[in-house]
């Protein structure tokens, strides 16, 4: 294989997709031509570098996803779809099924009582697709970057690293729950995690089920799909705490967070 | 994707809704134990170029709204926003064609081969873009870089072929 050679199949190698016999010889002119070695980590370099920029970019992930699932829902309700002539008993079966599911999921979308039961709807879909799918999404683990990212919300008070029960903090990043910038960060105790999202108060009132009280603050309680949900708010603080266990998890967190926050 | 390749980020949400729309409508014609996210970005780039389409014969319309105060940009954790705004002015700079397989390929981890299907090109194609494209990316944001595997190969031209 020479330098040709090497150009010519570059894509396919830093794609990972030559076969094993092509990416031996391959990996034999690397150690031979040092030119040729620096081009592919050029190249490397270049895409993860790439990819960093675009993958922190800030996109309002939620709002697409609810657009997209609203438009879904409208069609499932035009009496215009109803009429189409169906293709056959198994494909109308999977639309409505479907169409229903979509139904149900907007439905249990506005189904949240008062304002603040979008920002559930949101931390929930957050939590969902950025720590339990694992998202591409970057999060900083950097001390100082999440101090700017405080600074930047308006956040004056400093987000504690340990909670009381063993959890400490893994990593945050900045996301939007209804059109709102929160810091999203994300607590681990080795075994499990939640999501604690929050973002200075502007006066709104928290809704939802009040399960209990931590720290001088009541602790309110919601569900959505699979995602389990706790708010509480100090003098300064709105925090929604989003997990994915069932029981009573999500105001167990509520309480330890609140029991670490001050006001 | 649909940030880069759309005008506007309202007309990459306009994208990205068209792009779902379409899958849901579409869904029997998936077939089962292929790759889904490569169907997706099918679809995607088929709503692109209709949208293309339709865009170049509906007049532009323009908000006379004030605009409010938008949030501004989140800085990159891990990246400095001048580096950011290097690698998207760069990205911006390419043509289309190198733009979207060099998004393909380094942002959506596609193969070359899945590239080909996405975009209906031949392989060959998709390879030569893709090294042209992140040729052209280094000589925007490395200008000393050396050109050496192009001198090396002497390969000047695009293939077309696959």
């Amino acid at each position: 294989m020479n330098c040709s050679d090497i150009h010519e199949l570059a894509p396919l190698y830093v794609c990972g997709e030559l076969d094993a016999a092509h990416a031996a010889d391959f990996d034999v002119h690397l150690k031979q031509c040092p030119s040729c070695l620096h081009e592919i980590e050029a190249q490397s370099r270049l895409d993860a570098r790439l990819r960093q920029a675009l993958l922190a970019e800030d996109v309002d992930v939620v709002r697409v996803n609810r657009r997209i699932r609203e438009r879904m829902a409208q069609e499932t309700v035009e009496p215009s779809v109803v009429s189409v002539e169906p293709r056959g008993n198994r494909w109308l079966k999977a639309a409505l099924g479907i169409a229903a599911a979509f139904v149900l999921a907007v439905a249990g979308y506005f189904s949240f009582p008062g304002r603040f039961a979008r920002v559930y709807a949101d931390a929930a879909q957050d939590h969902q697709m950025e720590v339990v799918d694992h998202g591409p999404r970057h999060w900083t683990t950097d001390p100082t970057e999440l101090a700017a990212l405080e600074q930047r919300l308006g956040i004056s008070l400093q987000v504690p690293e340990e909670l009381a029960g063993g959890y400490h903090l893994e990593h945050g990043k900045i996301c939007r729950l209804d059109g709102q910038l929160y810091l999203h960060l994300v607590y681990t105790d080795g075994t499990s995690e939640f999501s604690l999202f929050l973002r200075p108060r502007d006066g709104e009132r928290l809704t939802g089920r009040i399960s209990g009280a931590s720290n001088g603050r009541l602790l309110r309680a919601s569900d959505s799909g699979n995602e389990h949900l706790a708010a509480f708010a100090t003098s300064q603080l709105i925090a929604v705490i989003a997990v994915d266990k069932p029981g009573g998890e999500s105001v167990e967190c509520a309480r330890v967070a609140s029991s670490s926050i001050g006001d | 994707m649909a940030r880069r390749l759309a005008s506007d980020p309202a007309t990459a949400e306009d994208l990205v809704q068209e792009t779902f729309y379409r899958a849901w409508r579409s869904f029997e014609q998936f077939q089962t134990g292929t790759n889904i996210r490569a169907w997706l970005f099918r679809i995607l780039f088929n709503a692109f170029y209709a949208q293309g389409r339709q865009m170049s014969a509906t007049p532009i319309l323009v908000s006379l709204e004030t605009p409010g105060v938008e949030p501004g940009p989140t800085r990159p954790a891990g990246i400095s926003f001048a580096d950011a705004a290097e690698v998207s002015s760069a990205l911006d700079a390419l043509s289309s064609e190198h733009r979207t397989v060099l998004l393909l390929a380094a942002v959506e981890g596609f193969t070359c081969r899945e590239m080909a299907q996405i975009l209906d090109l031949p392989i060959g194609t998709v390879m030569s873009r893709l090294s042209r494209g992140r040729q052209a990316m280094r000589d925007r944001l490395e200008p000393a870089a050396p050109k050496v595997m192009e001198a090396r190969a002497g390969i000047g031209r695009e293939r077309e072929a696959g």
